[in-house]
């Protein structure tokens, strides 16, 4: 079997965004960077608490994909989920309600951080156990499948889930059953505070090109490559053509949690500065939107500091927002089951 | 606006680090991403950069602090003087203690400093009281004694005295609520409060309960119910009450009272309230002998005793046998019970030393106290046991067949019993029978008033 | 006696069954250079090199089922999981496979394993951080289970652990890593069901398992300020279980709460609860009371989460009230 490998390079102009979907993409990975400087400045200074991942370094890659879907498209997000959120359409404010825990968060300050969710625009929720996910996502496309639905769900996982053996019997079914579900692998290099390298043997592609799936291996830095590719396996999903495979290749700038702060026994220093300095994701797609004339440097700083506004306004909001009440405590823990239902016969 | 310099969260195990060292010192101009200080942490250490770009200013820590994470170390101003504002302290930087229960954001109203009025345990097997009525409104002036509210328990319904002078600053309850017991439902103060107000338990329970670490563990004395007493005798139930179904005992109460042979259905037809505990052995096995009552078992019964001082009832005796001739203090005794008892024509059998005699009280003054001869004589409708020269210091026998109230000595006191069936009177006549009695002991003059 | 970290203890106790046995090793998600996350096992790598200090990718069930392999031919791998919330991926391979063995071999073969993880609510780590799942595992036969109250016992009892001839699940409070606690420079082991009497009382026995041992004896210094003597207990392991000890002590006192950090349906409470009402019935002059965590999944909002696990002026409220002789749960 030959492989269906493809690795990706920088995508044509000819086929590139609109000028509005170009600004959009660049406008929706410096929300998710402010987001994170937010969050990580709240958690550093003791005002957010419990353990919370920054996305900073990956946002041409949730940017790239959810910006090829629609709001009835499904994900699902991983402990790392605040850039996946914001891709699929949060706003801030009920972000950092959820992220403080207050009761005007997206789950009512139930969640937190690892377990934040958007129904509203398909995000089915950030998951603290590492692969947790991958049955959901795949079980929301057989659902679509079978109700003769359209939308696409895609999973989104570390390279460290690829440990995962949930992983292999949902891509064989999904396989099996040609569901339309896409397997995001964000491969920042690093599982946790090991490299990457160290816990996988072989190629993380080729895991899912034993099942039959078509899987590529992409710039996880480059939203337009990322893009241009999500918007043809999305249409190609909804066509049945599904199950699809991505390897994103993409960098986290900080610590696996915050507080990880001392992590030169696993990579250095130096690769870090390499990555921010010669590789991001908003410098590339910054330098490019000027270069393409879509953009001018003083629009582009304009819009930046107009983001760093917004997040600033709904940080102090998020703090000064009520806490649930304690009567919420034991609310949610059984939904409710419509009696009427119940009865034989209906 | 100047940027706080906080002491990082480090490590998951980690609420605090050492300052190492300041790479700035204050005055120094910083630019965004310079390092700031050192940190020990995990025993390694890291550099924590500004986060803004500024002069450092209003630095709290030195080298070799221990500092706990969320604190302000430093701020990074747009001038390079010293604000001199920061408190080093939590405050900008709420750490565990601030977070988990502070309620800043609640619109409800401030909590009122003042002595707290909660709700009153009134039965064992209660947990709650529901608010009948608030008898004092917000801002209402109110005396201890005065009634707050009547709490709906146990199918009655008992009014509640207010405990402490003042004012309502705070009710914390709507009438009609359920109220846990020991929960706060009112805030008197001293002083005139400037905005009393009124609000539900379901609202109130949102803000904290006022002063929680304060609440003393049982509820205030004065906050009891005025009527219901927990002791037993005093508000004995119906013995329908106490007889219905099995009796509710603990596992080592029943094996304690097999093993001694005590019954203990007859603490509930004697009134105690249910469950028995071992402790509640002890009373049971001083309980008579249950043939000896004359009436039946089954019958209900009252038992009331109270203490008063002795020395004005000696006094009186002194007096009334040197100016009035009345040498027999049994006498006197029986007098006082009858008028208590009614103003008019009430027949006394007193017992002193084994002997019974009779007298018939027609009116208050001494001298219409008249012997009669015990076997021609109308029925006594009370008996009153002269024990004060006896070594008793506490009697319960049970109901007989017309009231008996008792007199015993207990050191400088006089301790007065009153048993009877419930038949012969209610509780409250009960009540006033011994209270009068008790009265007029105290202060004998007050017979002749 | 000099004072060290709980995590400290873990280490060291680690540190000299590695020395004093060959066979051991250990395994799990980041377990030498990181150290784990809590740093509980800074070091060892450094000694023991990465040929026993083993990082295995994030495959819980993968590495523990290499554990339970390795256990039963002839080594004895003490097996790290990140956190106790990830019993439930590894449920297989720990009840299917470790616990039943030797049994099912009718005695020839064993699984000296260790699992440690952790428990413990309150660090604002949300529903799946945050569990107490030693009911889980306790409740199969054939593991053993021990939850260490202390730096003294997390010590005492992971030698014993390593020791033992079965699978062992040692669960150490998270919240505790940096609590420090006497610990003897000699070397100690504390036997399995040995339960340990904290405080000494006569009116009401306060059985406390874990992270619950301290609140159970700040309850105590409270009711000791009202005249309530408390005894406290912890029983130290779960499984086995120091029976006579805790019946021995509600004979004495007639009353008892029983406390732990578990969701308090079908939980570790109402298991001792229910031991001490069958063996203890006659002596009992109150109900035997559970506290367990509340039965909701751990909220994240700090102000929600506080509510949901034993506090001291809890315990000491219901204890109060068990003394008074009231009826908590009126019929």
């Amino acid at each position: 079997m030959t492989s269906k490998t493809k690795t990706r390079t920088r995508a044509k102009t000819a086929s590139g965004p609109s000028k509005e979907e170009a600004l959009r993409m660049y406008t929706q990975m410096v929300r998710i960077r402010t987001f994170e400087d937010n969050a990580n400045q709240l958690y550093l200074s003791g005002k957010m608490q419990g353990l919370t991942h920054m996305y900073s370094g990956e946002e041409a890659v949730a940017v790239g994909i959810c910006e090829a879907l629609t709001d009835s498209d499904r994900i699902t997000s991983t402990h790392r989920g605040h850039g996946h959120c914001v891709a699929k359409g949060a706003n801030y404010k009920e972000m950092f309600c959820e992220l403080l825990g207050k009761q005007e968060g997206y789950c009512r300050g139930k969640g937190g951080s690892m377990h934040i969710a958007d129904q509203n625009h398909g995000n089915l929720g950030a998951n603290a156990i590492v692969g947790g996910s991958m049955g959901i996502a795949t079980g929301s496309a057989l659902r679509a499948k079978l109700l003769g639905q359209d939308d696409v769900t895609v999973c989104f996982f570390g390279d460290g889930a690829t440990a995962q053996g949930l992983l292999y019997e949902v891509m064989n079914m999904a396989a099996l059953w040609k569901l339309p579900v896409i397997f995001a692998c964000e491969n920042n290099g690093y599982s946790e505070y090991t490299k990457t390298e160290e816990i996988a043997a072989g190629s993380i592609t080729a895991r899912a090109e034993a099942f039959g799936i078509e899987a590529f291996q992409v710039d996880g830095q480059d939203v337009l490559g990322v893009n241009e590719l999500s918007k043809k396996l999305v249409a190609r999903c909804r066509d049945g053509d599904g199950p699809f495979f991505l390897e994103l290749l993409t960098y986290r700038y900080h610590g696996h949690h915050v507080g990880d702060i001392n992590r030169e026994y696993y990579r250095s220093k130096k690769e870090e500065a390499d990555w921010k300095e010669n590789r991001d994701p908003i410098i590339r797609f910054r330098a490019w939107l000027v270069e393409q004339g879509i953009a001018e440097e003083s629009e582009i700083d304009a819009l930046n500091a107009q983001i760093k506004q917004d997040a600033k306004e709904a940080v102090a909001y998020a703090e000064a927002a009520a806490y649930p009440g304690v009567e919420e405590v034991d609310m949610h823990v059984y939904a409710e089951t419509d009696p009427a239902t119940l009865r034989a016969g209906k | 606006m100047p940027l706080d310099v906080i002491m990082p969260a480090l490590g998951m195990a980690q609420d605090k680090g050492v300052l190492l060292a300041w790479h700035k010192s204050p005055g120094d101009p910083v630019a965004e991403g310079d390092p700031l200080f050192e940190v020990e942490t995990d025993k390694a250490t890291m550099e924590v950069e500004a986060q803004g770009s500024g002069f450092l200013t209003d630095v709290t820590a030195s080298a070799g602090d221990e500092i706990p994470v969320g604190q302000t170390v430093a701020r990074i101003s747009e001038t390079a003087e010293d604000t001199g504002t920061t408190s080093g302290t939590a405050q900008d930087s709420p750490s565990d203690e601030e977070t988990p229960t502070s309620d800043d954001h609640q619109a409800s109203p401030a909590m009122p400093e003042g002595e707290q009025v909660i709700m009153p345990a009134l039965g064992m097997a209660q947990d709650a009281g529901q608010i009948v009525a608030w008898r004092k409104a917000p801002g209402d002036a109110v005396t201890a004694s005065d009634i707050l509210f009547e709490v709906e328990t146990d199918k009655s319904v008992v009014e509640v005295e207010a405990g402490h002078d003042g004012f309502v600053a705070a009710l914390l309850a709507e009438k009609g609520e359920d109220a846990p017991v020991g929960h706060v439902i009112a805030i008197i103060t001293r002083e005139k409060p400037e905005s009393p107000f009124q609000q539900s338990l379901s609202a109130a329970g949102k803000s904290p309960q006022p002063a929680e670490a304060t609440k003393s563990a049982e509820p205030a004395p004065a906050n009891k119910p005025a009527p219901a007493s927990r002791k037993p005798a005093a508000t004995p139930k119906a013995p329908g009450a106490a007889r219905e179904g099995r009796i509710l005992a603990s596992p080592k109460a029943r094996r304690l009272a097999l093993e001694r042979g005590l019954d203990l259905a007859r603490l509930a037809e004697n009134g105690y309230p249910q469950p028995y505990h071992v402790k509640d052995l002890d009373t049971l096995a001083q309980l008579p002998d249950a043939k000896t009552p004359a009436l039946s078992g089954a019958a209900p019964s009252r038992y009331l005793s109270a203490d008063v001082a002795a020395h004005g009832f000696d006094q009186f005796a002194a007096w009334a046998a040197e100016e009035a001739g009345l040498t027999n203090p049994g006498a006197l005794l029986a007098g006082f019970a009858g008028v208590s008892l009614s103003h008019t024509g009430i027949t006394v059998a007193l017992e002193t030393f084994g002997k019974t005699r009779l007298f018939e009280v027609r009116g208050r003054r001494l001298g219409s106290l008249v012997e009669v001869d015990p076997e021609s004589g109308p029925a006594p409708d009370l008996k009153l046991r002269d024990l004060r020269f006896g070594h008793l210091n506490s009697l319960q026998t049970g109901p007989e067949e017309i009231p008996v109230l008792s007199v015993l000595a207990k050191g400088e006191n006089l301790t007065l019993t009153l048993e009877c069936a419930a038949e012969h009177l209610d509780a409250s006549a009960a009540i006033a029978l011994l209270s009068d009695f008790a009265g007029r002991l105290e202060q004998p003059l007050r017979h002749l008033l | 006696m000099r004072e060290i970290t709980l995590s400290q203890a873990v280490n060291e106790a680690l540190v000299e069954e590695m020395r004093r046995d060959p066979t051991t090793f250990i395994i799990g998600e980041d377990v030498a250079e990181a150290g784990t996350p809590f740093k509980v096992l800074s070091g060892l790598v450094e000694e023991f090199g990465t040929s026993r200090v083993i990082d295995t990718p994030i495959s819980e069930p993968g590495f523990v089922g290499i554990g339970v392999g390795a256990a039963l031919t002839g080594a004895r791998p003490i097996v790290d999981l990140m956190f106790g919330d990830f019993i439930y991926l590894v449920m297989d391979q720990l009840c299917n496979q470790a616990a039943k063995q030797h049994y099912m071999s009718g005695g020839k073969l064993s699984v000296p394993m260790v699992l440690r993880t952790n428990l413990g609510a309150t660090r604002r780590s949300g529903a799946q951080h945050s569990q107490s799942l030693q009911a889980l595992v306790a409740h199969i036969p054939g593991i053993k289970v021990a939850l260490p109250s202390s730096a003294y016992e997390a010590k005492g009892l992971m030698k014993t652990a390593i020791r033992d001839n079965n699978p062992v699940v040692i669960i150490e409070d998270k919240l505790m890593y940096q609590d420090k606690a006497p610990v003897p420079e000699e070397e100690y082991l504390i036997p399995f069901g040995e339960a340990n009497i904290k405080r000494e009382g006569s009116d009401i026995t306060l059985v406390a398992t874990s992270s619950m041992v301290q609140v159970a004896e700040a309850a105590a210094s409270i009711l000791e300020k009202e005249g309530i003597s408390a005894e406290v207990i912890d029983p130290r392991t779960i499984v086995p279980l120091d029976e006579k000890t805790l019946i021995e002590s509600v004979k004495k006192t007639s009353r008892a709460i029983v406390i732990d950090e578990g969701h308090q349906n079908y939980g570790i409470t109402g298991e001792i609860a229910s031991r001490l009402n069958e063996k203890a019935f006659y002596y009992l002059d109150a109900p035997v009371l559970r506290m367990g965590a509340m039965d909701v999944p751990v909220p994240f909002s700090p102000v929600l989460e506080d509510l949901t696990v034993p506090t001291p002026e809890g315990v000491a409220e219901n204890a109060r009230r068990l003394c008074a002789g009231e009826m908590i749960h009126a019929a």
